[in-house]
């Protein structure tokens, strides 16, 4: 199934330098539009006011976390069903475990490749 | 009936399971079976079913297997399919006899088989994928807006780690520490930057380990991580250093030795690593020692602690200053800020500067002056009006709070404090206040000389001051505000205070002042800033080798800046120190020569006067003097260093204006005083720069040129001539 590469994904991380990596990733992988969000308040901040198709979250920010923002966007009933990648560092997989219980869409480990990150996207994107 | 709810559960996770298509669980499958379990083994534990909740646990705990990718999926879907028939098969069991008699040991045996050996081979993997990132990413500005903000974020680090030693309990701390350490870990793992990323994930999870209260806060786990966030941005530094092409010699952590010193920590046991090593990961660190031994000269051969780090690279942290103050915790989200690169802001402002120049021209020009066209000069007018906000309003972009500053200072008193053997706490007052951005790296180092003199010459020894009824603990006080154009900063500490006999006594003896003058208590202190003195019984890496406070005088006096200290003896010493709060705007005094104009900085004037003819002399060798208040001071005439023709050659027709230089004063004669304005520097250019005597220049309200005159350049000037 073709992925729609125009659709609107909002990269969520305190870490500017991140973000920009995430951002880069995306364009290697052919997606272009991209908005970015410091955190997960600032995040349901562009929820709100742009169109998002799909969230990629860093767990560890500051003012909401990761797994707050997500629980967030679960329980909004405009924003429930919207796919959510959340991105983890190695070593803190009891973590991932909490997300996936509060209905993450899927999680991706730091470091990763354009390619893994790819084909992150389109495995969530294709269960829709 | 007892037991429907639980077969229930059972059935709608077969059912999930039955959708699941091509042997895999993906994650929101898995997230519904996780609440799915964990309820069911709630229920299993309500009803003491131990065998249905031990299946129910092992199956989640292969569910986490799965979503982990810690085993295949084929076999993983398998395993559980296999554990689902097992639950309804206990399920129906309990439902007809009431008890389930059948194994579950195999089924448990096969789950520890699938997790135990699968997971060597998923590592693999990762270490693959790892090696995948590391070519494709390779983008220099990714490693730039690394550098930039991995040094704010240990800036930030260094701060919260200060608070965290005065409340060892905050776990908002011990938070706001571990993050920016997980942050820099992440992106230095897409970065390649392999020592940056380990050093980064150690101290995250020594970190880790006291947020989950496994370690105490004490200070030894303080310094511990002081080191690691030091040798940190040492590696930050030295990438940079390798981004510009200048790199220094190859930079080498020892991991090894901070890795071994944590273990210590953990096992509360003393370090078993040498206390040379302990002192600096880094390696240059012997040179200082080295110097500190020289240095000894009468000392006795007692041990010289080695010098701190953490200083040595607080000094080194000048190269790359706080660009932008990263927003605290609590006030987020309100404010929205974007980083501007410096160099944009400053060309801004010169060419506010420019701006207000051009305009005052029209405003003075004399077809303007002459024309009575109302709309002309209401225009002009608002002109004026308007770029003289424009002006202030750039000017303030470029500030910064003095915050990160004093953060830095309380760090330095940390280490220093240490280093002497004293106890000293930091109180900062008015951090907020906002001073140049360009101002903020002149002051550092006179910041840094005042505070090391506080904490060694100032603050006494714990003895001392229980015998003196003070509490045990030092204390030095930072704090900043505004006063008319000027930032003063006040660094006050309740110390010994300052000797005025031992300093009038030392300088005589150091032969820097004639025992015959009479000097007021302002005079004899600042006596400390000349070259040379010291009153320090003994020499400590530290200060007291008679260097130091004479930097702070010629840095101070670079930015046209005062210092006035208060003191009194065992209560403490408090150090003023008033700059102007940009280097774009001086408070100048307009005076004339002749039909020439100069500008002569506000700060330096100490007395205007009108001479009688009785108070000139002129002497033989020594030139020609004024009686100021029963001191001679020696007569410059501007006109005579300018070479123009002036309106009064007597000095008893003319006004003699005095002069502050470095440690001297002199008599300038001008022929009138023409007022006081604010004016805008305007460098020379590059040809007239080393040109003494003036410092800039400036375009004056009424639209001429007018000279800012350097006091200290005249005076040499006067020197060569007379």
């Amino acid at each position: 199934m073709d992925i729609d590469k125009n659709m609107g994904i909002v990269v969520v991380d305190d870490f500017a330098t991140m973000r920009k990596v995430i951002k880069n990733l995306l364009k290697q992988a052919g997606y272009k539009n991209i908005t970015e969000a410091e955190d997960g308040v600032e995040a349901l901040k562009v929820l709100k006011s742009e169109k998002v198709d799909f969230i990629i979250s860093d767990w560890n920010m500051p003012n909401m976390n990761g797994l707050e923002f997500l629980k967030a966007v679960r329980a909004d009933s405009k924003l429930s069903g919207l796919p959510f990648l959340m991105v983890t560092a190695e070593g803190l997989k009891e973590n991932v475990v909490l997300a996936i219980k509060a209905g993450v869409s899927g999680y991706i480990v730091k470091p990763f490749t354009a390619a893994v990150l790819s084909e992150k996207i389109e495995q969530i994107a294709e269960k829709l | 009936m007892e037991y429907d709810s639980l077969i229930s559960l059972i059935d709608s996770i077969a059912s999930d399971f039955l959708f699941i298509d091509g042997k895999k669980i993906d994650v929101p499958a898995a997230g519904k079976f996780f609440n799915k379990l964990e309820a069911l083994i709630k229920e299993a534990d309500n009803r003491k079913i131990s065998q249905m909740k031990s299946v129910a646990a092992g199956l989640n705990s292969l569910l986490e297997k799965i979503v982990l990718n810690d085993i295949d999926d084929e076999a993983g879907f398998n395993a559980f399919e296999k554990g689902i028939i097992l639950m309804q098969k206990i399920g129906e069991s309990f439902k007809n006899t009431g008890g389930y008699e059948g194994d579950i040991e195999t089924f448990a045996e096969s789950i520890c088989a699938l997790t135990g050996e699968q997971r060597a081979e998923s590592k693999e993997q990762g270490v693959r994928q790892r090696a995948l990132a590391d070519n494709e990413i390779q983008d220099e500005s990714l490693l730039r807006d690394f550098i930039i903000e991995g040094l704010e974020y240990i800036d930030e680090i260094e701060v919260n780690l200060l608070d965290l030693e005065q409340e060892p309990e905050n776990l908002d701390c011990v938070n706001a520490i571990f993050r920016p350490f997980h942050s820099i870990k992440g992106v230095a793992g897409f970065l390649n930057l392999e020592t940056i990323r380990d050093l980064a994930h150690i101290l995250e999870n020594l970190l880790d380990r006291v947020r989950s209260k496994e370690i105490s806060v004490s200070s030894r786990l303080i310094d511990i991580i002081l080191d690691g966030t030091d040798a940190l941005k040492a590696l930050i530094i030295k990438l940079k250093e390798d981004l510009e092409g200048n790199s220094a010699e190859p930079l080498e952590i020892d991991l090894a030795a901070l890795r071994k010193r944590i273990e210590c920590v953990e096992q509360d046991v003393p370090d078993t690593v040498e206390v040379k090593k302990l002192g600096g990961i880094l390696v240059e660190d012997g040179a200082i020692t080295e110097e500190n031994l020289e240095q000894g000269l009468e000392v006795a051969q007692q041990s010289i602690p080695p010098k701190k780090n953490g200083e040595a690279l607080i000094s080194e942290g000048k190269v790359t200053p706080k660009q932008a103050l990263r927003k605290q915790t609590g006030q987020a989200a309100d404010t929205a800020v974007i980083r501007v690169n410096i160099k944009k802001l400053d060309d801004l402002i010169d060419m506010v500067g420019e701006l207000v120049i051009t305009q005052s021209m029209i405003r003075q020009n004399s077809f303007v002056l002459s024309n009575s066209d109302r709309r002309l000069s209401r225009d002009v007018s608002r002109l004026s009006s308007i770029t003289s906000e424009l002006q202030k309003t750039s000017t303030r972009l470029r500030m910064v709070p003095i915050k990160q500053t004093f953060q830095r200072m309380s760090r330095l008193v940390r280490d220093l404090s240490r280093d002497a053997g004293k106890q000293v706490a930091v109180v900062m007052e008015g951090e907020d206040t906002e001073i140049d951005r360009n101002m903020v790296e002149e002051i550092y180092n006179p910041l840094v000389h005042m505070v090391r003199n506080a904490v060694d010459h100032g603050i006494d020894s714990s003895e001392e001051r229980i015998k003196l009824g003070k509490p045990e603990k030092g204390m030095i006080r930072l704090k900043a505000f505004h006063r008319g154009g000027n930032i003063v900063i006040e660094i006050s500490d309740d110390g010994k205070g300052l000797d005025r006999d031992l300093i009038l006594k030392k300088a005589v003896e150091k032969k820097l002042i004639d025992s015959s003058q009479d000097l007021s208590d302002q005079d004899i202190y600042k006596l400390i800033f000349l070259p040379g003195f010291s009153t320090a019984a003994k020499v400590t890496d530290i200060s007291g080798r008679g260097v130091g406070m004479d930097v702070v005088k010629q840095a101070v006096e670079k930015l046209r800046c005062k210092i006035e200290i208060d003191s009194a003896i065992n209560k403490g010493s408090t150090f003023a120190l008033s700059f102007p709060l940009t280097m774009a705007i001086i408070d100048g005094m307009i005076v004339r020569v002749g039909s020439e104009r100069y500008i002569l900085p506000t700060t330096a004037i100490r007395q205007l006067l009108r001479p009688v003819e009785d108070s000139y002399n002129n002497i033989v060798g020594k030139g020609e003097t004024i009686n100021v208040m029963g001191n001679l001071l020696p007569l410059v005439r501007l006109y005579k260093i300018f070479g123009i023709e002036p309106e009064h050659k007597n000095p008893w027709g003319a006004i003699v204006v005095v002069v502050e230089g470095e440690n001297r004063s002199k008599c300038l004669l001008v022929d009138e005083i023409l007022g006081e304005e604010e004016v805008v520097i305007k460098s020379l250019g590059e040809s007239l720069k080393s040109a003494k005597g003036v410092s800039g220049g400036a375009i004056l309200g009424d639209g001429n040129v007018g000279l800012i005159l350097d006091p200290e350049g005249l005076f040499e000037l006067s020197e060569r001539l007379g």
